[in-house]
């Protein structure tokens, strides 16, 4: 979850939780107030009776109430006594009940009053009514329109935190967009500042900077470490192979002396290799190379069965080629080549007499994944997981190998963004597998 | 025909002009830039081969003078240790004939000059005569006594780099790189070149005995004329 994401989820629960207990709060209080209010308008009508209490009045009351009722078309309120026993200790505390009476047919909930007295030895007992249903309406018209009010106004603020997480989050987004996520290298960095006030963002912003330009610098003094090891290390060699061809071609040489000058060669050709490619792959990783060519894998593939077409026949391997789609991709021509020749030579290095090697491609959820299929020696896990690296050698006693073409395949592989899988059974064979992805700057003509 | 060394490492002109005046050019040295500039202003060479890396600066300006100047001929070869991916192409565009990264082996030198002379002066007999075999150069078709020996690219490339290299011992390793290029580890193993000389001896010999065709034993080939 992003920080925008998790902010808003914050924002929303608090306010909801705010929203809950502010309704509760509110509902609580409307019940009480409501009911308070009306407790105490009934103990001043009951003081009111009371106080105007005669016989006749009593006996009016007592015998006919409806009389009272009669200016009471909305039968708002009533007032009941009734003449009660005069056994037992007097209870004089006034209650308040919720009830419902029948008034004239009418069934409302009224807010009752019982009291009790004694008027001239006569004991009697009065109820003072006053009706609940408007309060109910009233209460549930501001219970409504609170909901709403709130509802809305949580709203509001919610679309306005959003709206402001994110303008705020902005240019925080855009440093990590522009700065992180589509930067592989110091070369395709851009140092100009994402415009912000948030002090923090300006932190991040210049220290991915400094920390880009100090690659930057590294990337340079690598740059020129490989250029300066490539003079210093190639011109010896120049020097003693031309020498040594100088004296292979003198006439009175003995036989042996013309061998040893040969092995000298050859011992100079490994270290001119091994120079090279540990240049290559140097090369490759401080991003000398450029992307810009068209490379078709089926032209490729073509080309490449020319160059290797003798080591196949001399080992009489059966070469088949199921490649059916025409992919193309942006990348380097010469270094897709040294990649896609490095693994079939050792397809066909490693293969045994007379063995085959399988091509076949297929495109799979955005990738476009060729695959190599030898019968050969096959790998030992161990073997495979260090494949990679450099001066590891699948077949240790093989001295024509320096370990050194599956790392120049990582690397370019790598630098064009290539994924390599391997599947290895020893005495059975290797599959490699290399997926190119369609997206991005990768074009499918198809 | 005569050859302007531009290089520095002065052990390595050394070798270079034994090697070619063995071969029977007329060679001269330039150590700096300078001095290079200073030669090539009077002089006409055939051929300039020419160090990327100097002490006063960079053989791409030699290179500039040398373009700078009217009606002028000079092949040139540019050999450098410096290995900045683009300056093949950059020497390229500015007007060198090859470009040969160090270190190079001397019979490769030797056969892209034998295919820069070709190239620049159009020779109207462009067949070499070794022995009873006729080489096509521009077809790239070899014949015996009129008759078309059916060779292969490669059988044919092989041949002709040794008759270019005739009367001296060319390696396996050599030979490998001329044929196949420069592709580092795979071409380590570099025995399976013997297939395609054997079969190109095959083939020879059906004509003509080719003793002059010599193994020399674990180095390579040479070809005696």
């Amino acid at each position: 979850m992003n920080l925008q994401a998790k902010f808003a989820l914050y924002n929303a629960i608090t306010k909801i939780t705010v929203i809950l207990v502010l309704g509760l709060i509110i509902l609580l209080s409307l019940e009480t107030i409501s009911s308070n209010h009306l407790d105490a308008r009934l103990k001043k009508k009951r003081l009111k009776v009371i106080e105007h209490l005669n016989e006749k009045e009593i006996d009016s009351l007592v015998n006919n109430h409806q009389s009272f009722t009669d200016y009471n078309i909305l039968k708002e309120e009533f007032i009941v006594l009734t003449e009660i026993k005069n056994v037992g200790k007097i209870d004089s505390t006034i209650t308040f009940n919720t009830d419902r009476r029948e008034i004239e047919g009418d069934v409302e909930i009224y807010r009752i009053l019982n009291d009790q007295f004694e008027f001239s030895n006569k004991r009697y007992k009065l109820e003072l009514g006053e009706t609940m249903t408007s309060m109910v309406t009233i209460k549930k018209t501001i219970r409504f329109y609170t909901l709403i009010v709130l509802i809305i106004a949580s709203l509001i603020t919610l679309i306005t935190d959003f709206a402001f997480a994110n303008f705020i989050l902005k240019p925080f987004y855009k440093i990590i967009d522009q700065k992180i996520n589509k930067v592989n290298d110091p070369t395709h960095y851009n140092y100009t500042n994402i415009p912000t006030n948030t002090k923090d963002f300006k932190i991040l912003d210049n220290s991915i900077n400094s920390l880009m330009r100090k690659i930057a610098d590294l990337f340079l003094l690598e740059k020129q470490f490989i250029a300066n090891v490539s003079h210093e290390l190639l011109t010896p060699i120049s020097i003693l192979s031309t020498r040594l061809e100088n004296i292979l071609d003198s006439e009175n040489l003995t036989l042996e002396h013309e061998q040893k000058i040969f092995a000298s060669l050859k011992t100079l050709n490994r270290l001119k290799i091994i120079i090279n490619s540990l240049l290559l792959i140097s090369k490759v990783e401080n991003e000398q190379y450029i992307k810009q060519d068209e490379v078709s894998i089926k032209q490729k593939l073509i080309d490449i069965y020319e160059d290797l077409e003798d080591r196949i026949t001399d080992k009489a391997i059966i070469y088949i080629n199921h490649v059916k789609e025409d992919f193309s991709f942006i990348g380097n021509q010469a270094l897709i080549h040294t990649l896609l020749i490095n693994i079939i030579n050792n397809a066909i290095k490693y293969n045994v007499k007379g063995g085959t090697i399988t091509l076949s491609d297929e495109i799979k959820a955005e990738n476009y994944i060729l695959t190599i299929a030898d019968t050969g020696i096959g790998m030992e896990k161990e073997i495979i997981r260090n494949a990679f690296k450099r001066f590891e050698r699948a077949n240790p006693d093989n001295e024509e190998s320096f370990g050194l073409g599956l790392a120049i395949v990582n690397s370019i592989a790598k630098f064009h963004q290539l994924k390599i899988n391997i599947h290895s059974e020893i005495n059975k064979g290797s599959i490699i597998q290399i997926e190119f992805p369609i997206l991005r700057n990768f074009i499918k003509t198809s | 025909m005569n050859v302007l060394i531009v290089e520095d490492e002065k052990a390595l002109a050394l070798e270079m002009n034994e090697f070619l005046s063995k071969e029977g050019y007329i060679v001269e040295h330039a150590w700096k830039k300078a001095s290079a500039e200073e030669k090539i202003f009077v002089n006409n060479y055939d051929f300039i081969l020419l160090d990327l890396g100097l002490p006063d600066g960079d053989g791409f300006e030699v290179l500039k003078q040398l373009k700078s100047l009217k009606n002028r001929d000079d092949a040139v070869i540019i050999l450098t240790a410096r290995s900045a991916v683009d300056d093949r192409i950059k020497g390229l565009e500015q007007g060198a004939d090859d470009y040969l990264p160090k270190p190079f082996s001397l019979n490769e030198l030797l056969a892209r000059m034998h295919a820069i002379i070709r190239r620049k002066h159009k020779l109207e007999k462009n067949d070499i005569n070794i022995h009873d075999f006729v080489l096509d150069i521009q077809n790239r078709t070899v014949s015996f006594q009129n008759e078309r020996i059916a060779l292969t690219k490669k059988e044919f490339e092989i041949f002709n780099y040794l008759v270019l290299n005739k009367n001296r011992v060319v390696s396996r390793m050599s030979l490998t790189e001329h044929v196949w290029g420069d592709i580092l580890e795979v071409n380590s193993d570099s025995n399976f070149v013997d297939v395609h000389v054997k079969n190109l001896r095959k083939k020879l010999s059906q004509f003509t005995k080719t003793e002059w065709f010599e193994t020399v034993r674990s180095i390579g080939y040479r070809i005696n004329f």
